[in-house]
């Protein structure tokens, strides 16, 4: 039986043609190692063992017919709770949606669908995807796999934690300000952020539609970018969605990048990004794989990011604002009702009070209200539009930045993953987590978290490559041909 | 500005917002604002006159698709959710009293 560990979208794919292994022995592999770890991580939130099954064994049947197979055949994935799979509970971890089941698929779950990869289940996340930690998820606790007193990131907390314990091949998260990095760093995995509009929001429960993007979390740095790939496009249901400029190039790029082109990039630090108070182990294990990056034969330059310090105020204002329209639409009514009791009720606001007022867990009802007010008469010019016209001077520092570099590189988060319950009594100091992602997200750009290879024991940190819009294959390019100097056993067979 | 936030503030915020909140939920609220704002005061500090506000995600064009009928309406899938229905139709209390 081969191992799940390490068991990656490329070694599957090679293993399922050559017969190593059937796609129903992994799947049911897998089904079983949730059954047996899941309890203790706590990364998923529902299982589809049936459907998961289902499709693995049609797989394998066509694999029987002799008929070709793509990439993604087989391939077992976990998928947040905030991305609809029709016929499966969607709850995007909250109490106001227990009872939703998705009536249709997102626009790249119909993709997957397609590529006929496997779905093993929705994982855990915080509420609405509000969160640092997963600890504003309204159903459960998430362990981070490397340490069951620490918290696994967030919010795709459950993504990253299935991925680090071998409960799923890979997985999809999303991320507003920092969602799939963060998590990602926090468990010793890889995650995308890809640029605004590549990849379809259709089907994602929206958070803030200015910021979010849906995209992979990984085992490798290659995996992301095939998974990314297979997700990627224009989608007639997401006006913001396109397609790549020059996409034959690109993809060619994305998922065979040249060494020569790699070694040419020009990577910009930004002092911003390393103030005194950045955790020593952090500082120290960036500094590493800058070592490493330049032996590739990559030049660094010393670049400044000016508008950095404004960037977390900034997002905390857009955000919510987004927050307060987007979560209008749970009314107690139109996604199935939570609330017993509130029935027969005289009039129709007393659904909406009551269902929102119980439905809603803390961090949610913060941000509603926060949102609320920064978009509220007499305040709307000081803090919302404000908060725009920074948002402007934070794309530019980096479109200024970006012309003299190629790609970016800082840390992901301020330190490693902290304990469960360090950061909740106090808002602001759990938003301050998202201090070094929050920028990518208010300047659309793509942003990847990749493990720091060369730190090898204690707690995972992951450094961060921010690249130019469209400019994915830069950024992964880069880490594909980091890993492989640093953690070549990822890309052994 | 920031001694405009009360309880007053919170509690109009909380109808607009169409949230019943308990008077715990409401101190814990208001005092969690409080820092927040606190801490957006550092924006002021930042000359932003005459710079254009960035109003979404990406500055490219949207791409709408054409204005065809669609049969991809799944109806019978979304009415499922509805706590109550008739005929197809949602069913809901009086909206006017």
């Amino acid at each position: 039986m081969t191992p799940l560990k390490n068991l990656t979208i490329k070694k599957f794919n090679e293993g399922l043609v050559k017969k190593d292994f059937s796609a129903a022995e992994i799947a049911d592999a897998f089904l079983r190692e949730i059954s047996r770890k899941d309890g203790e991580i706590g990364a998923y939130l529902s299982i589809n063992e049936e459907g998961a099954l289902r499709e693995a064994e049609a797989v394998d049947a066509s694999l029987a017919k002799g008929e070709k197979i793509g990439p993604f055949a087989g391939v077992p994935i976990a998928i947040k709770d905030n991305i609809l799979i029709k016929g499966l509970r969607a709850t995007a971890a909250s109490k106001i949606l227990e009872n939703y089941t998705a009536s249709y698929d997102a626009g790249i779950i119909k993709k997957l669908k397609n590529e006929r990869a496997v779905f093993l289940g929705k994982t855990n996340m915080d509420e609405f995807a509000m969160g640092s930690s997963t600890e504003n998820s309204a159903f459960k606790m998430t362990k981070n796999p490397h340490d069951n007193e620490r918290v696994p990131g967030g919010s795709s907390g459950g993504s990253a934690a299935a991925v680090a314990a071998d409960l799923a091949v890979a997985a999809l998260g999303s991320d507003t300000g920092g969602s799939i990095r963060e998590p990602a760093a926090f468990c010793g995995v890889v995650g995308l952020k890809p640029t605004y509009g590549a990849v379809s929001r259709s089907g994602l429960i929206a958070m803030a539609s200015s910021l979010d993007q849906i995209g992979p979390i990984t085992k490798t740095v290659q995996d992301s970018a095939l998974l990314f790939n297979a997700i990627r496009g224009q989608d007639a249901l997401d006006a913001t969605s396109t397609e790549i400029p020059g996409s034959e190039n690109y993809i060619r790029e994305l998922l065979d990048p040249d060494l020569k082109k790699i070694k040419d990039l020009v990577i910009g630090i930004p002092g911003e990004y390393f103030p005194e108070e950045l955790d020593e182990t952090t500082k120290k294990s960036i500094d590493v794989t800058i070592k490493t990056v330049q032996s590739l034969g990559v030049k660094f330059k010393k670049i400044s990011l000016p508008n950095t310090r404004y960037a977390l105020s900034c997002y905390y204002i857009i955000m919510p604002a987004e927050v307060s329209s987007n979560l209008a639409r749970f009314d107690g009514i139109r996604y199935g009702r939570k609330t017993e009791g509130v029935q027969p009720a005289t009039n129709l606001k007393d659904i909406y009070f009551k269902t929102r007022g119980e439905g809603f867990g803390n961090e949610a009802k913060r941000r509603i209200i926060l949102g609320t007010f920064v978009l509220s008469s007499g305040y709307y010019d000081s803090y919302y539009k404000k908060a725009q016209q920074v948002r402007r001077l934070i794309k530019n520092d980096f479109e200024n930045a970006l012309k003299e570099v190629d790609a970016i590189m800082t840390p992901v988060t301020p330190g490693p993953a902290f304990k469960i319950g360090e950061k909740t009594e106090d808002p602001l100091t759990m938003y301050l987590s998202d201090i070094f992602t929050i920028p990518a997200n208010l300047a659309g750009l793509p942003a990847v978290s990749i493990p720091v290879r060369e730190k090898k024991e204690g707690l995972p940190i992951g450094f961060q490559l921010i690249g130019k819009a469209w400019r994915e294959p830069d950024i992964l390019g880069l880490g594909f041909y980091y890993e492989k100097t640093t953690a070549p056993e990822l890309y052994e067979n | 500005m920031l001694s405009e936030i009360d309880k007053k503030t919170i509690e109009y915020l909380a109808e607009l917002s169409r949230i019943k909140l308990g008077a715990d939920e409401e101190n814990k609220i208001l005092k969690d604002l409080k820092k927040i704002l606190v801490y957006f005061e550092e924006l002021k500090s930042l000359d932003t006159s005459g710079i254009e506000t960035m109003n979404g995600g990406t500055e490219a064009k949207n791409e709408f698709r054409n204005d065809d009928d669609r049969t991809d309406t799944d109806k019978g899938n979304g009415v499922e959710a509805f706590p109550e229905k008739e005929n197809g139709f949602l069913k809901v209390p009086p909206v006017f009293e």
